[in-house]
């Protein structure tokens, strides 16, 4: 993301000098943690609230150090934790790209599906649909 | 209507991870709610990184990057996101 090829995960490649996920300064390993969602963005509309509360297993965030290069370009934050932290992050001018420093598929139940997934998917039900409107409208003018 | 959406998920499935049991779970709770089935592809990320890799994630309707660094081909999944970025593919990573 943000062209940055070499991007390593600290995991991987600790001694990479492009770290873009690094580990975060407090354990988050199995805690619930308040997600504050930006108003308007694609996370916050989804959930339909402007908080969220997480499970966190992972103990990797963003690097800090990458917050002033996101800034004015295509990838925005639109989720943060209580002290700021990044925690969802979505690409303007594209119809569906979020990424999320949690899991949310681990919340998710049948009674209650979790509202990202299902904004996830019905982005994938609208791309199809227009994939497939496009393919049509090539074969009329084919004929 | 939709038939059969196709989910194509990067990552190397590993049944002992509850990360990747519980993507395919959630993806099934969320298409029981918009009642759409659903076709749910793991794509191992080696494969990503060997030529036509990536051209065959235009199958997808939708990718998602999932949990479970360190990858077997972090050059694969990165190019698979590229991908996605790039040519305005739904995606979701967590």
């Amino acid at each position: 993301m943000l062209g940055l090829d070499d991007a390593q995960h600290e995991e991987t490649s600790p001694d990479a000098t492009e770290l873009v996920i690094s580990r975060l300064a407090c354990s988050l390993v199995g805690q619930q943690q308040r997600v504050r969602l930006v108003p308007g963005a694609r996370a916050q509309q989804a959930y339909g609230s402007e908080t969220a509360i997480e499970a966190f297993r992972c103990s990797y965030g963003l690097n800090p150090a990458y917050r002033t290069r996101l800034a004015g370009g295509p990838l925005v934050v639109s989720g943060l934790g209580t002290e700021g932290e990044v925690r969802i992050v979505e690409l303007s001018g594209h119809r569906f790209f979020l990424a999320t420093l949690y899991v949310p598929q681990l919340s998710s139940s049948s009674e209650a599906p979790h509202p990202l997934l299902r904004a996830y998917l019905q982005a994938a039900v609208a791309f199809r649909l227009a994939r497939e409107q496009d393919a049509a409208q090539a074969r009329r003018v084919e004929q | 209507m939709v038939h059969e959406l196709r989910i194509g998920i990067i990552g190397d499935w590993d049944p002992a991870r509850s990360s990747h049991v519980a993507t395919n779970d959630a993806l099934s709770h969320a298409a029981d709610a918009l009642a759409v089935a659903l076709e749910v592809s793991w794509l191992p990320t080696p494969a990503l990184d060997r030529p036509g890799g990536i051209a065959r994630l235009e199958a997808y309707d939708a990718l998602w990057c999932a949990p479970g660094s360190p990858y077997r081909s972090m050059h694969g999944a990165l190019a698979a996101i590229r991908f996605a970025r790039e040519r305005d593919w739904p995606f979701i990573g967590t």
